[in-house]
């Protein structure tokens, strides 16, 4: 007779909107490429986050912004790539055959002029081996749509509305932080269908080459990503949970997110999971780096999995909950 | 562990990479040598490496590879101070660490039925150059490199009179790097500042003096490589193909991930397809000069 092998679970592995993810790190959009260029560094493995997030996929094949396309500012940076990407057949027809969706789990990032346009990416993606749709409604650096759907609430309600009735694959709506208040924005694209919330997408921002008088990227404003924009994040995570948890909607908790010191935070703020961008830039190994310190956590305040931490925060008062951990047990 | 599937996979490598030496030179000019034993077994002439200069500034600076040793597990890198993070790299001593993240790109690709091949780097330009020409002398083919080098601060090299002789250039024009020397490549030097032994003027009225100097069958063995300035970059590109020779630059742009990832560094390409933007990371840095400067 066979012996039973004790299951042993992974601490850091939750649902997310019906996903089942490894890690609760998800690689964000714009900074991995399509999903295979940070293998490229030798360590890195996409086993390492719970889900990769696909540049910004339109209709149509896109150039982008002319350059330069990033600078770097006090523990940031500023980009505006301009949504390069080769149009949403060819994403489709020619990259996602080339991913191994054994590995992680895969998420378009969607994003369009026009409210049609989203709906028709969407409905693309739908018929497709990815695992889920998010749908860019902040994105800063192009002429037509993007933020300018995600700063006001009916837009983006309206496009979320549309991607909605194109696929039964989980949708998550990335808010913008360049709004007066995220968390109507929010109610609203939950509202409308959205399974999760991605916040936030970058500040706009811009930086000005003295010298020249002249604007550093090309495109004249960009968007701040970085531990620069981390607090601003955080607190934007923290509102947007009050609408969101008692829902039971997720949230993927980024902005400036470098240390599993900073995860942590996002994750006793109300994320469920944690987006790493511009972190990978200074350490292309940084996953493996916070998924170790999340897990440690967990043993040390006596959480059985990364789930239970979310929306964790104390206020007021009140001491923190005692957690029945390792270090208690035996007061049990 | 390689995957058949996905040859890219793991072909770059983070290291801690201790601070071998550090030489400084005017203008604050620094050749830095680090130990990256990774980097040194698969850098090739053309290819950069991706450095963490300080903690407190945690984007990376990407610098050319000037030279890699396998054996002893060292790459060389030559930069001069820009900004706050450069000083800060400027300012390691030896036995400090500094991530590394390499070797990244594309290199140099020399058609062997052109042996002639012509190295034109101007300033911080000037490394992969001498990396082409170490290449070259290091293969087994008949290459004939001639290395022109244009500098408007004090070049960071040993100078020495040449002892290749340069029939196509006035005889007072006789300076070349030390290093090339030792290695028998043919070279000589370009500044408007007017330092002893150089060519007044801009590397491309050099190389144009040399380029004259040749007959058509001589010329159909000509090459041209280049990094430098993009101004300097689109002066060649013109003297390439104002007599029709192949001409492949190594750009620069301003970069974040530097593995393909963030597309910050794409630029305006001319393809079979039309015009794409391209990586200068991964998809580059070094391109077909008529195809990035298409008015050359």
């Amino acid at each position: 007779m066979p012996v039973a092998k004790e299951q042993k679970t992974n601490p850091l592995a939750l649902d997310f909107c019906g996903l089942s993810l490894d890690s609760p790190i998800v690689l964000l959009s714009g900074c991995v490429g399509f999903g295979e260029e940070y293998t490229r560094v030798e360590g890195f493995s996409n086993r390492d986050a719970g889900a990769i997030v696909l540049k910004g996929t339109t209709r149509e094949p896109r150039l982008g912004n002319p350059p330069h396309r990033v600078s770097e500012t006090p523990m940031g940076m500023l980009n505006a790539i301009g949504l390069q990407n080769p149009g949403v057949d060819r994403v489709v027809d020619e990259i996602l055959p080339t991913l191994d969706f054994a590995e992680t789990r895969f998420i378009a990032n969607v994003c369009g002029s026009r409210i049609e346009d989203y709906a028709a990416v969407t409905r693309r993606f739908d018929n497709s081996a990815i695992d889920a749709i998010e749908i860019n409604i902040s994105c800063p650096n192009i002429k037509e749509g993007g933020v300018s759907f995600g700063n006001y609430p009916d837009m983006s309600a309206k496009v979320v509305a549309a991607c909605r009735a194109e696929t039964t694959k989980p949708i998550i709506a990335k808010l913008s932080p360049n709004q007066t208040d995220i968390r109507e924005n929010a109610r609203r694209c939950i509202e409308a269908g959205a399974d999760a919330l991605a916040v936030i997408n970058t500040i706009t921002g811009m930086a000005i080459d003295v010298e020249r008088r002249r604007p550093v990227i090309g495109n004249i404003q960009g968007g701040l990503s970085g531990p620069a924009i981390k607090p601003i994040a955080l607190l934007k995570v923290r509102q947007v949970y009050e609408v969101a948890g008692p829902l039971g909607i997720p949230i993927i908790g980024q902005g400036g997110i470098a240390t599993a010191r900073d995860a942590l935070e996002f994750l006793i703020a109300g994320a469920s999971t944690v987006g790493v961008g511009t972190a990978l830039f200074y350490d292309p190994l940084v996953c493996r780096t916070i998924n170790e310190g999340i897990g440690s956590y967990l043993v040390r305040h006596g959480f059985g999995s990364v789930a239970e931490l979310t929306g964790t925060l104390v206020t007021g008062t009140a001491p923190a909950t005692p957690r029945p951990g390792p270090a208690n047990e035996s007061c049990a | 562990m390689s995957d058949p599937a996905r040859p890219h996979r793991g072909t770059i490598f983070v290291e801690d990479a201790e601070v071998l030496s550090i030489d400084r030179h005017p203008g604050g000019q620094f050749i830095l040598r680090l130990r990256s034993p990774k980097c040194a077994t698969r850098a090739t002439a053309g290819s950069f490496v991706h450095v963490q200069c300080d903690h407190t500034i945690p984007m990376r600076r990407p610098l050319s590879i000037m030279r890699a040793n396998a054996d002893e597990g060292w790459i060389e890198v030559l930069f001069k101070v820009v900004g706050e993070g450069l000083f800060s790299l400027g300012h390691k001593e030896p036995g400090d660490r500094v991530s590394s993240l390499g070797p990244i790109g594309k290199g140099f690709r020399p058609d062997a039925k052109r042996p002639r091949t012509l190295l034109i780097g101007g300033g911080v330009g000037i490394p992969p150059m001498i990396f082409l020409a170490e290449t070259l002398l290091n293969d087994a083919g008949n290459w004939q490199p001639l290395a022109i080098m244009g500098s408007e601060l004090p070049f960071p090299f040993e100078l020495r009179r040449s002892a290749i002789a340069a029939g196509w250039i006035d005889a007072d024009v006789d300076r070349n790097l030390g290093l090339l020397e030792d290695w028998g490549v043919a070279g000589r030097l370009a500044s408007l500042t007017g330092f002893p032994g150089t060519y007044r003027g801009y590397v491309t009225g050099l190389a144009e003096r040399y380029l004259a100097s040749l007959d058509d069958s001589a010329l159909a063995e000509v090459e041209v490589f280049s990094c430098g300035p993009t101004p300097m970059l689109k002066a060649v590109a013109a003297l390439a193909a104002r007599f029709g020779l192949p001409c492949q630059v190594s750009l620069e742009e301003y970069m974040a991930c530097a593995v393909g990832g963030c597309a910050g560094c794409a630029v305006l390409v001319q393809t079979d397809e039309g015009p794409a933007m391209k990586r200068v990371c991964v998809d580059g840095p070094v391109f077909d000069a008529a195809r990035v400067f298409a008015a050359a």
